[in-house]
């Protein structure tokens, strides 16, 4: 998760920050402002990761997220790594905002899990192919019914296959049950 | 992708945009536009030239002309353009794919295990989708004209009700399912679970025929659920309105 929040009142500078921003997969989320009227509240209720602000806004903002990356409509003052241009080219921005964004990707990659079906999830599978309802697969493996939908959606995410008729094709195709089981 | 307007030619907003060749077809527009403007196209055959202009538009960009657009139209014209489409995908989409999948036997790749499951698969669905189209085509459909033609006094109240006998569109709507999900299931296990196929035309034509129809279905149930459902609502609305004054 990754949030990022956009005050500036240009339209263009909003449009064009967001065609780069869209490029980050790391990005999942941009809102944007125009105005320092409820800019604070947005801050406080958007919580953003990172804040990119029209440099005349700065002042008056008391609080701050974590990054603040100061948006100039005219030439840098200083050369920091906190603040892009808008005469700066699509290659300077990005080099500007690259480390920020990927501070976010470590985090991202721990949470990525094996994309295979563990043992369990394939019993629930083989159940499930079998024509078994959730209730019944529960009562069969002693657990919650709660717990059978949650191994059934991580089924689908892992598979793409919605359907229980495609999920059998898969289970036959991987010798989880045979064919002779599916009446 | 530019703003479709009135007075530009219809071959060159086929140009810039191929997929709406299926609005083409769907609409009974005849081909051979020569250098005629839409307007004159859609007048020519009686077509409603904002309807067109309305899903010509969502077809290129739905940001830009959402659903909210084409809801403000008569729904007669949306039942022609599902009914067209209904026909394409039942007598030549489908069987197409149908045949695609049978032809993967040839292919030494794949075993005769795997080839069975998959047209078994197929013809599932075809039944299932099917019978949804028929339920459509039978009821919801001719619900929906003679619904309008009773608001019109086409139709008495009485004949109204006597055929449809407390049916109303969210009865339809509760049983509406989504086509798309086998098609893109069977995608999914042609992409990334059945033995790996190399360099195979006939085998990656049927992966983009998939592709399409999976996408071609979820426009589909978009403007049947987020189009035709809220206009007859509208509609239904009106009838009761109607009935009340009548009682008056």
């Amino acid at each position: 998760m990754l949030k990022i929040l956009i005050a500036d009142p240009s339209y263009l500078v909003k449009k064009g920050l967001i065609d780069i921003l869209n490029q980050f997969q790391e990005v999942t989320q941009i809102k944007v402002i125009g105005t320092q009227h409820g800019l604070t509240e947005l801050i406080n209720s958007f919580n953003p990761n990172i804040l990119l602000i029209n440099s005349d806004f700065k002042t008056c903002i008391g609080i701050s997220p974590t990054i603040t990356i100061t948006i100039y409509h005219s030439e840098k003052s200083e050369n920091n790594k906190n603040s892009i241009s808008i005469l700066d080219s699509k290659v300077d921005i990005i080099e500007v905002l690259t480390p920020f964004v990927k501070a976010f990707t470590k985090e991202k990659e721990v949470e990525t899990e094996s994309e295979d079906l563990t043992p369990r999830e394939k019993l629930i599978l083989k159940n499930v192919t079998l024509g078994l309802t959730n209730k019944e697969i529960a009562n069969k493996l002693h657990i919650s019914t709660h717990t059978v939908i949650s191994h059934r959606k991580n089924i689908t995410r892992k598979l793409n296959i919605k359907s229980v008729s495609g999920l059998t094709v898969y289970a036959i195709l991987n010798d989880i049950i045979k064919m002779e089981d599916v009446s | 992708m530019n703003r479709v307007h009135a007075n530009m030619k219809l071959s060159d907003l086929v140009e810039s945009n191929f997929e709406l060749i299926s609005v083409i077809q769907r609409l009974e527009i005849p081909y051979g536009f020569k250098e005629k403007t839409i307007e004159r196209v859609c007048n020519e055959n009686g077509i409603d030239v904002n309807f067109f202009l309305h899903l010509a538009q969502w077809f290129n960009d739905r940001h830009y002309s959402p659903e909210e657009h084409l809801i403000k139209h008569s729904p007669l014209w949306l039942i022609v353009y599902l009914r067209n489409t209904h026909h394409c995908y039942l007598t030549y989409q489908i069987p197409r794919i149908e045949k695609e999948i049978t032809l993967l036997e040839e292919n030494k790749d794949l075993s005769d295990q795997t080839v069975k499951l998959l047209i078994k698969f197929f013809r599932e669905y075809i039944n299932e989708f099917t019978a949804h189209i028929s339920e459509e085509e039978v009821r919801t459909f001719p619900y929906t004209i003679d619904l309008i033609d009773t608001l019109n006094d086409k139709m008495s109240l009485d004949e109204f009700h006597a055929k449809y006998q407390g049916y109303t569109i969210d009865s339809y709507l509760e049983g509406h399912s989504d086509l798309d999900e086998k098609v893109n299931d069977l995608r999914n296990l042609l992409l990334k679970h059945i033995p790996p196929i190399v360099g195979n035309c006939h085998f990656s034509n049927l992966l983009l025929e998939l592709f399409r129809l999976g996408k071609d279905l979820r426009d589909h149930t978009v403007l049947e659920e987020n189009v035709l459902i809220p206009i007859v609502r509208k509609k239904e609305q009106e009838l009761i309105i109607k009935i009340k004054n009548s009682k008056k």
